[in-house]
């Protein structure tokens, strides 16, 4: 469908954070660290106060003495006074009548640092699989977890081959073309804030939690987006926006430069996977995955990543044996953060890379070598599930149709790379919405605000025209603050249509079937769900056989009321439960709904420089019913592109100091126009899912294959393979053969 | 300090304390108060805030507002009524190139530029993806935008089936 905000956004006209200002605002700047390990002997702000323009600065004693209930000793404190743990973390705030004076305000403070060790790179400290003794105990380790069934290590004894292998990936960066911002006015217990977020409610409970305040004395007010992609999930810049307008106040403006937005950014942190598998007689018998994930300087609950991305590392194959074992390392890095499906195109690369290397090395065909092992409908999982309908088997055929097709014309120098993208959406996390369905349209109103991929702005429309059978011209979504709204997790997750959607749609079906209820005969038989219609801007009613205006089956406190309301609420499928003995250590999440992309990527490789360039892309979704084809389309082009920057380009560099060396888009390249190959996209339907008529989740899946798609193809072209993204010119050559150790060329 | 003059979308503005390093990006949306020019990287990398100075497009955060007094400026919100700014947004709603719009203004002027300076003549893949590339996208991986650049400059005629193709496949089809 035509987006109903394409138009305005094209002019200009929508209202982003960025663009928030409202008469007598101050706007607030940081002052932070920059050591990535330091303790803070002194710091002065009177020179900050002298700054003409300067209003107040807040530091962690104004923190305290504002919130004097709230806990002390947190392991990431909101403003540090102590101690900094990573560079770039704030120690204080400042608020002042301009930008300018706002950061001349913030360097003016006087703070004396006491540079202390950093731990930054995790390989450097843990070069070989650590052992457990050695890190029971270790501060260091803010996750641990332990899992398998049945004897890895027999299996191995018993095997034919066993192949092992190290895959290691980079931090990538969210680069929203919006950076954070926000704009906070406290009035009395009204603590109100404006602001850029996926998730007005997760940004109001995580105040709630970071301010020691009731939710209810907490407003978060949505903007127009610019661009998600998982960074919009935390109240980041909020508190201290919130903070400065209590002390001074007067609203406070907060907005992040693009530099300062790779600074605070909590994302994807470095990875290294250890693969193992054992083969018997052709067939898989064991894998083994041992994950050592930074999560930098790491908020409770960081570790998150932790027990749901081991189960991915596995793939959708079936392996009777497994073992899966994983560290979150607190380092003096920023705070991980989830970044478009966490760490699964890293798990995929990993998984996806491991399984093609091991067909190779079998001498089988990487496609026909994942055939005989993928997991069919009904198939128990390595978790011990029945597998849900699953488009990953029939993908697979339609690629190796493809892949037969195109090998015999392939020109000299290209490669062709199959990955299999597995993940499980957060369908489970629920969601509320109210419908109110007027003699003129109907009303969606819920609590979420446009990001960028259309689910709220359009998306919930296709789903309500649907339920209602009114076209969506008849519709129109309500946007209403958290103190108003009906309660939503969030948009991210690949959540938002298949489950926010479903609340939608049980709150339209509610009202056909009061219709319904209104005009049957009361001896009837059991009454239908009333038809609806929508003609010349008035909705109809069927009333045996003739169609009425609505307005005559209202009461007349609906008709003052704006229409028929009622409320839709949906919580989908849960994650399945993992016999426990199975479980050694900390927690081990089953998979939910699963969703496969099947993609194949045609690439050339310079043999000069290690360039590698792709040339053609295909990515079959499992997508258990398409929606909207338009917007569908939307999230893989977007997907995969952001998946290729992932695979050769992004790389965000953290030095030995703990600072970026990169924070900006000259040295941290996404994806230009110029760089994106043909795509070929093919929407797989049937296989159901459990999200609203079937659905399955689309914003995260496209891009998790991307990077193994991509290092399977170099390695078809090249016969070499590259164990590292991205897969910049420097790693291709280095695999290749035409650098020498360091870094110079290779001698003949 | 002498004011500053300049033209904004067909009018004459003029401002009393413009000082002599600020950016053009800020004054036309802080003091002129004409934000549908969005701010993104301010170095010069995104084309967020592409804006036309004397008919030609500019990086406004990387402009002077000194260096342009007495200067036509167009931004959005100029160009968008026009008939070639109505096209654009046509073309970018018909071809889905709009996800979260952040990077959309730039997008359409630095457009709307260049097919003024083509003024009708026909322009391949590779000669728009060259002259766009300076504008960044994050959400739509630059399909939306190509088929829309494509059907501006190649008229009906022209097939992005090549670019991008979609269809929906039924479970064992």
């Amino acid at each position: 469908m035509r987006r109903p905000d394409a138009r305005a956004k094209a002019q200009g006209a929508l209202v982003y954070a960025a663009d928030l200002q409202v008469r007598g605002m101050l706007w607030g700047a940081f002052r932070t660290s920059p050591h990535a390990h330091a303790a803070i002997r002194s710091m002065d702000v009177q020179p900050a106060l002298e700054v003409p323009g300067v209003v107040a600065v807040l530091t962690a004693r104004d923190v305290r003495e504002m919130i004097p209930s709230r806990p002390e000793g947190e392991a990431l404190p909101l403003l540090a006074d102590q101690e900094v743990t990573y560079a770039g973390q704030p120690v204080a705030a400042v608020a002042a009548e301009d930008p300018a004076a706002a950061r001349a305000g913030a360097e003016a403070i006087r703070v004396q640092w006491e540079p202390r060790p950093a731990f930054v790179e995790i390989e450097r400290e843990f070069p070989e699989w650590p052992d457990s003794e050695r890190m029971r105990g270790d501060p260091r380790v803010v996750g641990h977890v332990r899992a398998c069934r049945g004897d890895f290590e027999k299996a191995c004894r018993e095997a034919d081959v066993v192949h092992s292998e190290v895959y290691r990936t980079s931090l990538v960066a969210h680069v929203a073309l919006e950076p954070h911002g926000c704009l906070a006015n406290v009035r009395g217990d009204d603590w109100y804030v404006r602001t850029t977020t996926q998730t007005p409610f997760g940004v109001r409970d995580d105040l709630a939690d970071k301010l020691h305040l009731p939710a209810s004395q907490i407003r978060v007010e949505g903007t127009w987006v610019g661009g998600g992609f998982g960074g919009r999930n935390e109240a980041i810049l909020e508190p201290y926006a919130l903070l400065l307008s209590r002390k001074t106040g007067r609203p406070v403006r907060i907005q992040l430069s693009f530099r300062e937005e790779f600074l605070w950014d909590r994302t994807t942190l470095p990875a290294v996977f250890r693969m193992d598998s054992a083969v018997r007689g052709g067939q898989l018998t064991a894998r083994r995955t041992r994950l050592l994930l930074d999560t930098g300087g790491s908020l409770p609950g960081r570790d998150f990543a932790l027990g749901y991305s081991l189960g991915f590392t596995l793939g959708p194959y079936r392996v009777p044996v497994w073992e899966l074992e994983g560290y979150a390392l607190r380092t003096h890095r920023p705070p991980f953060g989830p970044h478009r499906a966490p760490l699964a195109p890293q798990c995929a690369f990993a998984s996806e890379s491991h399984i093609d290397s091991l067909a190779r090395r079998l001498g089988e065909d990487p496609t026909e070598f994942r055939l005989r092992h993928v997991w069919r409908e009904g198939d128990e999982t390595p978790f011990g599930q029945r597998v849900p309908p699953f488009a990953a088997e029939e993908g697979l055929r339609r690629a190796r149709d493809y892949i037969r097709s195109r090998r015999p014309n392939l020109p000299p120098g290209h490669g062709l790379g199959i990955a299999i993208g597995f993940w499980s959406t957060g369908t489970s996390m629920g969601g509320e919405a109210r419908v109110r369905l007027g003699p003129e349209g109907a009303r969606i109103i819920q609590g979420e605000r446009e990001i960028g991929n259309g689910t709220v702005v359009a998306g919930l429309l296709r789903v309500a025209s649907e339920a209602l059978g009114l076209p969506v011209e008849a519709l129109r979504v309500d946007y209403l603050d958290t103190s108003q709204a009906p309660f939503d997790s969030g948009v991210f997750g690949s959540r938002t249509a298949a489950t926010l959607g479903y609340a939608v749609r049980k709150a339209c079906d509610a009202i056909r079937e009061e219709l319904g209820r209104r005009l049957s005969p009361p001896s009837g038989p059991h009454p239908l769900a009333a038809r609806l219609r929508w003609d010349s801007g008035r909705v109809l009613v069927e009333d045996g056989g003739d169609w009425i205006p609505l307005a005559k089956v209202l009461r007349p406190e609906e008709i003052a009321a704006g229409g028929l309301e009622r409320w839709g609420k949906h919580y989908g499928r849960p994650s399945e439960e993992i016999d426990p003995s199975w479980v050694l250590e900390g927690s081990l999440s089953g998979y939910s709904d699963v969703v496969a992309s099947v993609h194949v990527a045609e690439v050339s490789v310079d043999p000069q420089t290690g360039a590698v360039r792709p040339r053609h892309y295909l990515a079959i979704q499992d997508a258990g019913r398409v929606l909207d084809p338009d917007l569908y389309r939307g999230q893989v082009e977007g997907g995969v592109v952001m998946g290729l920057g992932t695979a050769l380009t992004e790389e965000g560099l953290i030095g030995e100091d703990g600072r970026w060396q990169n924070p900006g888009l000259l040295d941290y390249r996404i994806p230009t126009m110029g760089e994106v190959p043909p795509i070929e996209i093919v929407a797989l339907q049937g296989h159901t899912g459990s999200g609203v008529f079937g659905s399955k989740g689309i914003g995260e899946p496209p891009i998790i294959p991307v990077p193994a798609a991509i290092a399977n193809a170099v390695a078809d072209a090249t016969g070499q393979r590259v164990r590292e993204i991205p897969l910049t010119p420097e790693r291709v050559a280095r695999a290749l053969g035409l650098l020498g150790r360091d870094g110079g060329e290779a001698r003949p | 300090m002498t004011p500053w003059r300049a033209r904004l979308n067909g009018r004459d503005v003029e401002l009393a304390d413009v000082p002599a390093e600020e950016r053009l990006l800020d004054t036309v949306r802080w003091r002129l108060e004409a934000r549908g020019t969005k701010e993104g990287c301010r170095t010069g990398d995104c084309g967020a805030c592409t804006m036309w100075v004397g008919g030609r497009s500019v990086l406004s955060c990387l402009v002077l507002s000194r260096d342009v007094e007495g200067e036509e400026i167009t931004t959005i919100e100029g160009f968008a009524p026009t008939e070639l700014g109505q096209r654009i947004q046509e073309a970018f709603e018909e071809a889905g190139a709009v996800q979260c719009g952040y990077c959309t203004p730039g997008f359409v002027m630095a457009l709307g530029s260049l097919l003024k300076e083509q003024a009708g003549k026909p322009l391949s893949d590779e000669e728009i993806c060259r002259e766009l590339s300076g504008n960044l996208c994050r959400c739509t991986g630059y399909f939306g935008l190509l088929r829309a650049a494509r059907r501006l400059f190649g008229g009906e005629a022209s097939s992005p089936s090549d670019l991008s193709t979609f269809s929906v496949a039924e479970r064992g089809g």
